[in-house]
């Protein structure tokens, strides 16, 4: 790391931060834009079809369909940037920066390798290094900030799906937020710790799902809420408010809307990994190594990923009356069994 | 930073007061709490940040918009003119609030010692909780009465047969 | 009338959700998996310019107007087709062929013009019912594109050569010289 920060003629941590800037930033964002080729590929699977597979590089190389992604890009980026007449233009404009930057912005914590030391300096493979004092709090403010896309696109776009699906969008995270904290906060608790390195630490012999398996199973639930996936996607629940607050959206506006919910499912499965997966942790290695620790993190990455898509294809829609009832009357109960659970536990000295 | 984060809590305060738009006035309300989350990491408390930008920003401003869109009418209603010599009291309450708060600020002890203890340590989440259950708990357990008290009004003066 | 709603009693482990869920999920796990390991020759999809659906018997496409052995039109412009067809899509021109001793096919009349304007035709199949020499046939091409409407009419050449290629015939462009016995000497003979 010093050798090749000294070829470069900048010091180890300018280097190193910009490194991280660009994985923590491009690593979610690439992520995302294969995600959607999954999502299609994969619901096609699921659904014995086959889907998108004509789009060739050059007319020649179909590669499993995967131009397809580049192609949507550049037809998003070429269409008519339509502003409908009717719209509050300052807030139309705003709002899929509002969706997009809190979900780029959430993985900023996530340790995604194990620390290494290299030149007499410790190198954490995070954007905000350990002992910031914000910790896992962080991504809770962060997701906490992502409706405000969802609300302002809902309200700017003057369309009463659009504010229909906002209004939902909002109830529903409002209401799965508290579930989701007290869940949370169970794994502060059992950790001693909030930062997210000091709870993969915590969690070197045995994973925290074991333990809180309800915890994680509120937690999995209330992040399906945050990020507005199938179960839960009442902002956009086509069948009854056409497409809700992505109404009125179109080319790349609404490219970077449906873009950032891909990032967000990336964060939150980087989340779930995180708390309750051991992070970075390989099963049975103590003390993995840079690279296989990465490749570990990926790994369960990629498999929350491919559980949010599988998910959505397998689970109907609820009512939005379930949705709050299920929200308060049943996760927040959990949550807080759960909490109290382990509390008592502590308590006991277990 | 603190001239940046300082500018955007003040231009969102003021943007807000300014706005004829109540969702707009919102979300300038929203830059306002962020510019105050940043003050508080200069301030060395990334918690109270946290916080700040989870509760304020997070919860109760969607909550506010969310009843502002409800009761959308979508035609702002002109609002009452006050009178004149309210808004002079208004001014001069306003006034006094805030020169007592000025004051109140520049006599406490802990100002002096912050030119003395730089830099601040970082005040972490178990510091939080141990000030809050140990030195304050009487006011803690208060304030969640309060709190308590006010829910449960509010849900008798709304439900007519409970 | 009243309905009747079945109540269906849940089972405790149904009523925790995450059971029927995980059944959910291995459904379609299932449906993934296979479809993923299927050969794509063997899936429901049929990708569409490389592999082609077989069309049904009975399946009407696009006309054809048969001939004979030596390539002459079996139709003997008898308008029967024109006066069945429902969307009076059928244009025919009668004619004579010049030397009566001549038959083609021992036939004395043929269409000049014989155009169906496949944009009003509805594949209806009356003219195949109608016809008494068994001329007109509608088979299995549905690959029926044109660029304008004019191209959409398809004359008496294009119609005796919509399946040349298929059945391995060669495209004819005029009437040919008839090679079958002029009725003169099958007097004689």
């Amino acid at each position: 790391m010093p050798t090749l920060a000294h070829l470069l003629h900048l010091s180890p941590e300018t280097l190193w931060m910009v490194a991280k800037v660009l994985i923590v930033f491009g690593g979610p964002f690439t992520l995302a834009s294969l995600l959607t080729w999954v999502e299609r590929r994969g619901a096609a699977m699921i659904q014995d079809r086959i889907g998108p597979n004509r789009a060739a590089l050059f007319g020649k190389w179909r590669l499993l369909g995967l131009p397809q992604i580049a192609a949507d890009g550049i037809k998003a980026f070429l269409k008519e940037d339509l502003v409908p007449p009717h719209v509050n233009k300052l807030v139309f404009w705003v709002a899929p920066l509002l969706t997009f930057l809190p979900a780029v912005m959430g993985f900023a914590i996530i340790p995604f390798g194990q620390s290494f030391v290299s030149g007499g300096q410790t190198y954490h493979l995070s954007l905000l290094d350990p002992g910031n004092g914000m910790g896992m709090l962080y991504p809770l403010a962060i997701g906490s900030m992502a409706v405000y896309g969802v609300l302002t696109a809902a309200w700017s776009s003057n369309n009463k799906w659009s504010i229909l699906g906002g209004m939902r969008a909002s109830a529903q995270m409002v209401s799965y937020e508290i579930g989701m904290s007290l869940a949370v906060i169970t794994v502060f608790m059992r950790a001693g710790a909030y930062d997210p390195h000091l709870i993969i630490q915590a969690q070197l012999g045995l994973w925290n799902v074991l333990p809180q398996f309800l915890g994680f199973l509120v937690f999995t639930t209330c992040m399906f809420a945050e990020t507005n996936r199938l179960p839960f996607d009442f902002a956009e629940g086509e069948a009854e408010i056409v497409a809700g607050y992505l109404t009125e959206y179109g080319s790349m506006k609404f490219a970077l809307m449906y873009l950032s919910e891909y990032v967000h499912m990336v964060t939150a499965s980087a989340l779930i990994v995180t708390l309750y997966f051991g992070g970075w942790r390989v099963p049975f290695v103590a003390d993995p190594g840079v690279w296989l620790s990465v490749l570990a993190f990926v790994i369960k990455l990629l498999c929350f990923c491919w559980l949010f898509i599988w998910i959505r294809w397998t689970l109907p829609r609820f009512r939005y009356d379930q949705l709050m009832k299920f929200g308060w009357k049943v996760m927040l109960p959990l949550s807080m069994a759960n909490f109290l659970i382990h509390a008592f536990l502590m308590f006991k000295g277990a | 930073m603190f001239l940046i984060f300082a500018l955007i809590t003040l231009l969102g305060a003021l943007a807000m007061f300014r706005s004829r738009n109540l969702i707009v006035a919102g979300l300038c309300l929203v830059l306002c709490f962020l510019g105050v989350a940043g003050l508080f990491l200069l301030l060395a408390n990334p918690v109270a940040a946290a916080l700040q930008i989870i509760v304020y920003s997070g919860a109760i401003v969607v909550l506010v918009l969310f009843v502002i869109m409800l009761l959308n009418s979508h035609e702002e209603e002109a609002a009452a003119q006050p009178h004149r010599i309210q808004r002079w009291l208004g001014a001069l309450a306003a006034a006094v609030l805030g020169a007592g708060a000025c004051k109140a600020v520049l006599s406490s002890p802990g100002l002096v010692r912050i030119g003395q203890e730089s830099p601040a340590r970082v005040m972490d989440l178990q510091q939080v909780g141990t000030s809050l259950f140990q030195q304050h708990v009487v006011a803690f357990e208060a304030a969640g009465l309060l709190l308590l008290a006010a829910m449960v009004a509010a849900v008798a003066l709304v439900k007519k047969e409970l | 009338m009243a309905i009747l709603i079945k109540q269906v009693e849940l089972s405790w482990l149904d009523r925790t959700y995450v059971w029927p869920i995980l059944k959910g999920m291995a459904i379609t796990l299932g449906h993934f998996f296979r479809q993923l390991f299927t050969p794509t020759a063997k899936r429901f999809t049929i990708q569409y310019p490389e592999m082609k659906k077989e069309m049904p018997e009975g399946y009407r496409g696009l006309h054809e107007l048969k001939r004979f052995e030596d390539g002459s039109v079996k139709c003997v412009a008898c308008f029967m087709c024109a006066e069945a067809c429902p969307a009076r899509c059928i244009t025919i021109e009668a004619e004579e062929f010049s030397d009566l001793n001549l038959t083609q096919g021992f036939e004395e009349k043929r269409p000049k013009r014989f155009e169906i304007d496949l944009l009003r035709c509805i594949f209806c199949g009356m003219c195949e019912e109608a016809c008494p020499k068994d001329a007109i046939w509608l088979r299995k091409d549905y690959e029926l594109v044109g660029v304008d409407r004019e191209g959409m009419r398809y004359g008496k050449w294009d119609l005796l050569n919509t399946y040349a290629g298929l059945d391995g015939k060669p495209v004819l462009t005029t009437d040919p010289k008839p090679s079958t016995p002029s009725r003169k000497e099958v007097a004689c003979s």
